[in-house]
């Protein structure tokens, strides 16, 4: 008897270790910390039906696939679209949920939801005391960082997405969205005033936009989906005039993301294009060296100490996708499995 | 980014598209016919029931049928709550009176589930599924549910083109000259401010000429308590923009010369106005959406069955099915926010068959469909397609019974070709599919049968899947399924306790490749729709009926259906969620119904059982939906009003008042009431 309790036993040893030996490791990461003050990365993803934010520890090597419900009890919300840090407070814009919520990027603890009424929020900016934040009802809401209430809705374009903050002025990407016609504007707000001094015409349908050290804003546009195609416009943030206007091979929804000397966009096949922005050329057609594709590239960021780059692959847009990170020679380091349609890539350090 | 946005609302709306209604045909599938076909007033006469309610289950193909007699047992409102009570089927409800209800049949998806009105195959050619919770019960005779198909080879060659097929049987009068009319007034109301009245007139004109008219109006404002999980808040909220008014108005006028010699020709209209509560969007009020529908179908059936043993069936059918949705939420010039559609099909089916031998049949079905969509969807790059289809189906078939088998099989032509006003018209399609079917009794009498059927079909991308926003020619080949199904059925009558038990067990193995996907992509360029996905189904579908008899008077029904169903997603050994089950597929399913009924009196007690299932293609703990077990009960009580027949029934649905999802933010009632009533005149 004993011995056939035995036998049970020691097959169900070797059974479990076979089948955990066949189980697949969806989780591959063993990344080393790629700086030293780094602690974590946080990545949005906006999901399929439900939005939620993947959090990686760079210390304890552990990845909490949805860090906000984990740390309030409570989802995010329906389709997250924006993520930054700002100060001691973590902003993420949740766009069907018509929300604001303001962490703690240590926790993810809630400090405050700001809800947005019957406007759905898109992308956020910051610029002394407050923080900018673009509706689909076509206003820039200016919110104090410290009182976390809505101050003020600037009025700006149809359906605007993005916004940056340079030579003290905000840019502001007005898409049309949703519209029949879509928009081709770039609203400016002086920051002193809060008010649009003036609004320039771009490329159809701009969506991205990003400002870089030597005077260029730099604005993706999506073109009209049928004869325009999409390109980028180069504004003067001195003059606040386009200066150029160019098709190039850039992917639908691309991020500009400008770290250092080097802007880095999408091309249409998930190609990270360099362009150093102070000779205004593209220096490399791809960042990435070691012939890794990704499926559906999506989301971008960079560090500007390491010369590492991160991108997102959102592979079929219904299914967990993975984080890449580059050294700054192209080389892959490390994967991390995200949620669905990883969107955004913010780092907290120590 | 925008993108996203996009899509939910797309997607949305494809949710809740147009539906036709329904009607006609005249195949008497089943010996269980004649049983199911007696009308409520010769039911109470004979309410001490001796003779078995149990349909037959000894058929070459799986086929479960619940019958009018039964509907109250089960506290159903509509077709969709009767449909998901046979073994295979998934559900998937959007919740509440109002909310959209389809069936698939083991795990190959709603699209590939037949709905039959009368034999004739009901279209959307939009959406390609049918909401069941349209179809109220007044006026259906029966629902059954075919794995394949119906095992009859005289009908419409369509009826050969899905992988299952649910088929609404209409009440058909059956009259006296003795008493030439029935009437029945009657009426329910109850939970979600729900009044639903309704009227059926039959009458006998002469002896070959009778007709039957129905009228059902619904109005509910839908409103019910549910909890949100996963947004922090421990109060209930109420489901709000739920409300429905509708109204379904149907006939029929038959001709009979004999039972091999009739005709009818029947008509049905279905009018709606509808609120879309849409998902529970975390910290945010919910929609606003609209839809208003009109569906209208005319339909006629002739046939004839020659002493010779010549068989023919013709079916026409004409419909239309207008569809208006509206975001009021949203700005006039918001893409998606107003759209009108408005569907028309124009269907001719003819069979023969002919007995060659007297155990040997063989036929032949050809149908012609020609199918095309309005619409005023627009962008200033993008004009709607405008397309029509023609879909063209022949069929043989044959059917052979010798000794102690019995075998069917049947290939199909399919010819599908588009025309478009805008755009690049879809590539036709051209193409043969078998199926076969066989099965064995082993002993004489044993009540013991073996079966086993392969099929192999396809379905054809839905307008809205192959031209809606198709800024680029979407290149989609048709979405294809194999069945094989094993199986084995035990049905036997006896004196004792037990009065009749049926058991039913089929193992299956299904596979859907080339799987139309929608891929919420940012880039036009990369088209949205795609065949992209492989999903292998091995399942296992057990059914047990029975009824006892307690003690002299009593009667007592037990039916028991379990499912047992891995689903898993073969697409592409790299994906993530390579080998996980699908989404919204649970392992297991078991419905139970069981009662007692003693005189005048029943009491009936339903519930369904759902394990945990994914609500996105990853397995993994975020996007898990926990299992649950719905309940319901019903009394009836039977007794007469000045020498008319009333019934009368108190329904309680959800009676533990589970809090659950079908599907991920759709929150499901909880415990609602409904008393019904009747009077046949």
């Amino acid at each position: 008897m004993k011995h056939f309790k035995l036998k049970n036993l020691l097959f169900a040893i070797i059974a479990t270790a076979v089948l955990s030996s066949c189980h697949k490791d969806k989780n591959d990461v063993t990344p080393t910390t790629p700086t030293a003050q780094v602690a974590g990365v946080y990545v949005l993803n906006q999901g399929g039906d439900a939005g939620t934010i993947t959090y990686y520890d760079y210390t304890t090597k552990v990845t909490t696939p949805d860090i906000f419900t984990t740390a309030n009890g409570k989802g995010v919300g329906s389709i997250p679209n924006d993520l930054k840090i700002y100060g001691s407070k973590m902003y993420i814009v949740v766009d069907l949920s018509k929300v604001i919520n303001v962490v703690d990027p240590k926790t993810a603890k809630l400090i405050k939801q700001i809800s947005f009424g019957d406007s759905e929020p898109r992308s956020i900016a910051f610029y002394k005391n407050n923080a900018f934040v673009t509706s689909y009802d076509g206003t820039v809401a200016v919110i104090d960082t410290a009182a976390l209430t809505i101050n003020k809705r600037i009025t700006v374009g149809s359906y605007p997405e993005q916004l940056v903050v340079s030579n003290g002025k905000l840019y502001v990407a007005n898409s049309g969205g949703l519209t029949v016609t879509k928009d081709k504007t770039v609203s400016i707000i002086d920051l002193t005033t809060l008010t649009v001094t003036k609004t320039i015409n771009v490329i159809i349908n701009p969506v991205a936009i990003s400002a870089d050290n030597y005077g260029h804003v730099y604005v993706i546009s999506n073109g009209d989906y049928n004869t325009v195609l999409p390109g980028i416009s180069i504004i003067n943030n001195t003059t606040d005039v386009t200066t150029s206007q160019t098709t190039v091979d850039v992917g639908y929804g691309s991020p500009y993301v400008v770290s250092g000397d080097n802007g880095y966009y999408l091309s249409g096949t998930g190609k990270v294009v360099v362009y150093n922005t102070k000779t205004q050329a593209i220096t490399s057609p791809n960042f990435i060296t070691d012939g890794t594709t990704l499926t559906a590239a999506y989301g971008l960021a960079a560090n500007n100490t390491t010369g590492e780059v991160f991108v997102t692959d959102a592979k079929d847009y219904q299914s967990n996708g993975t984080l890449y990170a580059f050294d700054k020679t192209g080389k892959k380091e490390y994967t991390i499995t995200v949620g669905i349609n990883p969107a955004n890539i913010v780092f907290i350090n120590k | 980014m925008e993108k996203s946005t996009v899509k939910f609302r797309s997607v949305f709306i494809s949710r809740y598209g147009t539906r036709c209604s329904c009607l006609v045909c005249v195949l008497l599938l089943l010996s269980t016919q004649l049983k199911a076909q007696q009308d409520t007033s010769k039911k109470l006469k004979e309410v001490s029931v001796t003779s078995s309610t149990i349909p037959k289950v000894q058929t070459i193909v799986p086929v479960q049928q619940i019958s009018s007699t039964d509907f109250a047992h089960y506290a159903a409102f509509s077709v969709a709550d009767i449909a998901a009570n046979f073994a295979g089927v998934n559900v998937k409800d959007y919740g509440g009176i109002g909310g959209l209800k389809t069936v698939s049949v083991r795990s190959m998806g709603a699209n590939h589930t037949g709905v039959q009105y009368d034999g004739v195959i009901l279209n959307d050619a939009q959406n390609g599924q049918i909401d069941l919770g349209k179809f109220s019960l007044y006026n259906v005779q029966s629902i059954t549910l075919y794995n394949g198909q119906a095992p009859n080879i005289v009908q419409p060659a369509r009826s050969f083109a899905s992988a299952s097929i649910l088929d609404i049987k209409t009440t058909r009068p059956q009259l006296s000259v003795a008493k030439p009319y029935l009437i029945s007034i009657g009426g329910n109301g109850g939970s979600f401010g729900l009044i639903n009245p309704y009227l059926q007139w039959q009458q006998r004109v002469s002896k070959q000429w009778s007709f039957v008219l129905n009228a059902n109006y619904t109005y509910a404002n839908g409103q019910y308590k549910y909890k949100v999980n996963g947004d922090g808040s421990d109060t209930l909220a109420t489901r709000k923009n739920s409300d429905i008014k509708a109204l379904q108005t149907d006939g029929a006028l038959y001709w009979a010369k004999s039972d091999s010699n009739k005709f009818k020709v029947q008509f049905n209209y279905y009018n709606s106005d509808r609120g879309l509560p849409g998902p529970v969007i975390y910290y945010t009020t919910q929609s606003s959406q609209r839809l208003q529908n009109h569906d209208l179908l005319v339909q006629s059936a002739y046939e004839y069955i020659a002493k010779s043993s010549f068989h023919l069936l013709l079916n026409s059918k004409y419909s239309q099915n207008y569809l208006h949705y509206f975001d009021p939420s949203l700005p006039d010039a918001t893409v998606g926010s107003n759209e009108h559609y408005m569907q028309h099909e124009f269907y001719q089916s003819g069979s023969v068959g002919y007995h060659l031998l007297h155990n040997w049949e063989v036929s032949y079905s050809s149908d012609a469909a020609l199918t095309n969509l309005f619409s005023d969807v627009y962008t200033n790059s993008y004009q709607y397609a405008f397309p029509t289809r023609l879909s063209l189906f022949n069929a043989i078939a044959t059917d052979l019974i010798f000794n102690k088998w019995h075998f069917q099989g049947n290939l199909l032509n399919t010819y599908i070709t588009d025309h478009v006003k805008n755009g690049t018209a879809a590539a036709s399609k051209y193409a043969f599919t078998p199926s076969i079917s066989a099965s064995y009794q082993p002993f004489q009498n044993s009540g013991l049968q073996f079966r086993a059927f392969y099929k192999d079909i396809f379905r054809n991308p839905t307008f809205s899947e192959q031209y809606y926003y198709a800024i680029r020619p979407r290149n989609l080949k048709p979405e294809h399924t194999k069945q094989y199904d094993l199986g084995v059925t035990y049905q036997k009558n006896f004196n004792g306790f037990v009065r009749d038990l049926a058991i039913t067990a089929d193992a299956y193995y299904n596979n859907v490749h080339n799987k139309i996907i929608y891929l919420p992509s940012r880039s036009p360029e990369t088209p949205s729709v795609t065949n992209l996905g492989s999903v292998d189904i091995k399942g296992l579908d057990v059914t047990l009926k029975t009824d006892v008899i307690p003690t002299a008077g009593w009667l007592g029904t037990i039916s028991a259906n379990y499912t047992y169903q891995s689903a898993i997603n073969v697409t592409n050994p790299d994906d993530s969620y390579y080998l996980d089950q699908i989404p919204y597929t649970p392992k297991n399913l078991l419905s139970l119904n069981a009662g007692i009924n003693y005189k005048a009196v029943g009491l009936y007690y339903n519930s369904t059982f759902s394990s945990s299932r994914y609500f996105e293609n990853n397995n993994v703990a975020e996007y898990y939906l926990p299992s649950y077990n719905v309940s319901n009960a019903s009394l009836i009580y039977k007794f007469l009003v000045n020498k008319l027949p009333v019934n009368a029934s108190f329904e309680v649905n959800n009676l533990f008042n589970e809090r659950y999802v079908v599907l991920y933010s759709y929150p499901m009632p909880g415990r609602s009431y409904r008393l019904s009533f009747q009077i046949t005149i």
